[in-house]
């Protein structure tokens, strides 16, 4: 007979790993995927292609000859960070902006601090942020690039937001919420279709994945924030519905400020992370000099993390 | 609504495949070794030398101290010797092994099925009878159930709680128990009620047993026609979720009062008794019959469903007794664990002897078992959305790594009630019980230490 095995209770452990979780954001980020790639054609398939095996090989060569540590590739993290970086750039970007947003994502904010689990902000957000504050033209050039199929009215050149910020509200005319339902009209690939992504969202729920504190509390913090100031002033501000919808709140509610490593352990911290983002996001769009807020948002509040991990404890069991 | 605990918990598969073999008596081995350590406290002194003969049912082993519990012969026989022996995690463990004759019972034992309804009136002779039986807390834990039953004068009982959660996966014979012997389960409760002088008692039971359910209170309905003191036992149903028969969190269910840090359920006014503990202390006072034989559910994945056992068993078989009958350990199995998978311990030596509170032999395969390597923690809090104590198992984790003793304590490590939900959530395989029970003993000494110096 077999020698038995003997170690510790528990016996038995959840099919759940590292590797199945990351899994799963990439499965929940291929509708929106699918509908950049339709809409923005091969220009959006090099990107995704540069970013995604940019992202996985930089992680094997850094583990592998610099930290000469265990190889880490095979957890599917750097696959999401490839994923979520080329669907924060315009369909426009040349190659090696992505390759550099690559290097950045993945060599400076993850692997420097230790890799997965260690790294203090989003990799893919520090990979876009570096991006839009070097190449800050190329990162707002929004000209639509060639589908494969047509219908994408995104041939302004701009973001809502974007026209919201250069010529006021008056500029935007009629917004077709709609349209930007299905298909947005121009930005980031991941932007342009927020059924997409909430089809996304919905998947990472079912699965468990993640809890849906910090995305309902971004949504909630953004839509009464600019609620309030657009009845205050609807000629100024724009409504709580165009808010939710453009530039990327729903795309970093969903997939960035969810992330395990940068967000909030606990359901309480999680809502906390989640009104300061949405309240540093209105804030950046209303009164900054950015159309948009989100990514600064997210990586401002990744900085509060360890703190609000350190105030914020779940209740424990009998005691008050 | 169906009550459960308020934090943490998790679904493991209930994997329940044992569930209707019906209760199988398993015939007495040639030989048998009955441990005189099967209780919490105290080992029992035994009372028998080699060459003596032994009755079933009679003493063989007395309490040595008040945390303690006699221990009986399960078989008729000579007395081969008295000596130590390894249980089944391998420590040395005084046995005495009894030579097995023909069936032979102590005088004053009724033996037969009929149920004893008419409890006796004097709760000093109940005490007692429950002592002298040897009877221990079934659940686990073995505490001796007569010390349970008699809680300090400064303390007041206010409900009874009977756990037939059975949250472990896996296990079957708690509920072979309740749709077996359901009166039988509510007479001890009554029992228990009126020794307590509770005026609530409440049997718990996971929604996934809707028959056990409906055998316990159509007991109770049977037995309230004969007594009225019946009317205020409860069947009570459960949530499915793991651990609900962890006692505090039984306890937060079915009365919403958490027990203190480092508390006792009596404290808050609740004493826990697992069913089949009620089932031993009916046949200790109704029947007069010491604890001598208990159900084992024989299950695993591996093992075919028709090698699947719920057994009453005698004390002191031997587990390798118990697998042959059932054809030897199945070949994909590579360990045996005595309980539940979630708490179960697994066994290293299987000479050893089933005991009063052996519950189970469960069969597991490497795949199902096998520690997969650790990584890096990707903080993603399932280990504390898991914790039924509210704590925070990766800090611990990394708090007991460091040595940092006191942020230890502060963040309650102490607390911990080894359930495994962490270890078990935890997508990236770290060993965050094992790493936490170190330090929760070591931090559990440096408490007592303190309060001793006092």
């Amino acid at each position: 007979m077999n020698k038995l095995l003997v170690s510790p209770s528990p016996h038995i452990h959840t099919r759940t790993s590292t590797a199945s979780l990351m899994r799963d954001v990439v499965i929940a980020l291929l509708p929106a995927v699918i509908v950049s790639v339709l809409f923005y054609g091969w220009s959006e398939l090099m990107i995704l292609g540069v970013s995604v095996v940019s992202c996985i090989l930089l992680e094997y060569l850094i583990t592998r000859f610099l930290l000469k540590g265990k190889n880490t590739v095979c957890d599917w993290s750097a696959a999401v960070t490839g994923v979520l970086l080329a669907l924060n750039l315009p369909a426009t970007s040349p190659w090696w902006m992505v390759l550099i947003g690559a290097v950045v994502a993945i060599g400076v904010a993850k692997m420097t601090f230790g890799g997965l689990g260690q790294n203090l902000f989003n990799p893919a957000l520090v990979g876009r942020v570096f991006l839009l504050i070097s190449f800050p033209a190329a990162m707002t050039d929004w000209s639509a690039t060639k589908g494969f199929i047509s219908g994408v009215d995104a041939s302004s050149g701009a973001t809502p937001l974007g026209i919201v910020k250069e010529g006021g509200i008056e500029a935007l005319g009629n917004v077709d919420y709609l349209n930007m339902l299905f298909m947005n009209i121009g930005g980031s690939a991941g932007e342009l279709s927020a059924i997409a992504i909430i089809l996304g969202f919905i998947y990472l729920l079912a699965r468990r994945v993640i809890r849906p504190h910090i995305t309902l509390s971004i949504w909630a913090t953004v839509f009464v924030f600019s609620g309030i100031m657009w009845l205050v002033n609807p000629a100024e501000y724009t409504d709580p519905v165009f808010n939710l919808l453009t530039g990327g709140i729903l795309l970093g509610s969903v997939f960035m400020a969810t992330d395990y490593v940068t967000s909030p352990m606990s359901a309480k911290g999680g809502i906390i992370f989640g009104v300061g983002i949405g309240l540093i996001t209105m804030l950046i769009r209303y009164f900054g000099s950015f159309p948009e807020g989100m990514s600064f948002a997210i990586l401002i509040m990744n900085s509060t993390v360890p703190l609000i991990n350190k105030f914020c404890k779940s209740k424990k069991y009998g005691r008050a | 609504m169906k009550k459960t605990f308020s934090i943490g918990g998790i679904h493991p598969n209930d994997s329940k495949i044992s569930t209707n073999c019906p209760i199988e008596v398993l015939p007495a081995p040639s030989v048998v070794y009955i441990s005189m350590a099967q209780h919490l406290g105290a080992p029992a002194t035994p009372v028998v030398a080699a060459g003596d003969r032994v009755r079933t049912g009679q003493v063989i082993g007395e309490p040595a101290g008040f945390i303690s519990a006699f221990v009986h012969s399960s078989v008729t026989g000579t007395v081969k010797s008295v000596a130590p022996r390894k249980d089944l995690a391998g420590n040395n463990v005084m046995h005495v092994e009894i030579a097995v004759e023909e069936d032979e019972w102590v005088d004053g034992v009724d033996n037969s099925d009929m149920i004893v309804r008419e409890i006796p009136k004097d709760n000093k002779v109940i005490v007692d009878r429950i002592k002298a039986c040897g009877v221990v807390g079934l659940g686990g834990a073995t505490f001796p159930t007569h010390v349970k039953l008699c809680p300090p004068p400064d303390k007041k009982a206010e409900v009874l709680i009977l756990n037939g959660a059975e949250c472990e996966p896996y296990l079957t014979s708690d509920y072979r128990i309740m749709i077996e012997k359901p009166e039988q389960i509510v007479i001890g409760a009554g029992i228990m009620q009126q020794v307590l002088g509770v005026p609530r008692a409440v049997i718990g039971v996971e929604e996934n047993k809707p028959k056990a359910i409906e055998a316990l209170k159509a007991a109770v309905e049977k037995l309230k026609v004969l007594s009225a003191s019946y009317s205020r036992i409860e069947v009570m149903t459960l949530k499915k979720k793991y651990p609900q028969g962890g006692e505090k969190q039984l306890i937060e269910a079915v009365t919403h009062r958490e027990v203190k840090s480092m508390g006792l359920p009596i404290d808050v006014g609740a004493v826990v008794q697992n069913v089949a503990t009620s089932l031993a202390v009916y046949d200790a006072v109704q029947k007069n019959k010491p604890l001598t034989t208990n159900t084992l559910t024989v299950t695993g994945d591996c093992l075919p469903g028709s090698k699947q056992r719920n057994y009453l068993f005698r004390i002191g078989t031997p587990l390798s007794f118990i697998i042959e009958k059932i054809g030897g350990i199945p070949e994909d199995a590579v360990k045996v664990v005595s309980g539940g998978p979630m708490m179960g311990k697994a066994i290293s030596n299987l000479d050893a002897t089933a005991v009063k509170g052996s519950s189970s032999l469960l069969f597991l395969t490497a795949e199902q078992t096998v520690r997969k390597p650790e990584s890096n923690c990707i903080r993603c809090g399932k280990c504390a959305e898991a914790c039924p104590m509210g704590l925070e198992p990766f800090l611990l984790n990394k708090l007991a790594r460091n040595g940092m003793m006191e942020e230890l304590e502060d963040n309650a490590v102490q607390d911990c009630i080894e359930c495994g939900c962490c270890l078990y959530s935890c997508p990236a395989n770290i060993p965050l019980l094992d790493v936490i029970r170190i330090a929760k003993g070591d931090v559990i000494r440096i408490i007592r230490g303190r309060s001793a110096k006092k």
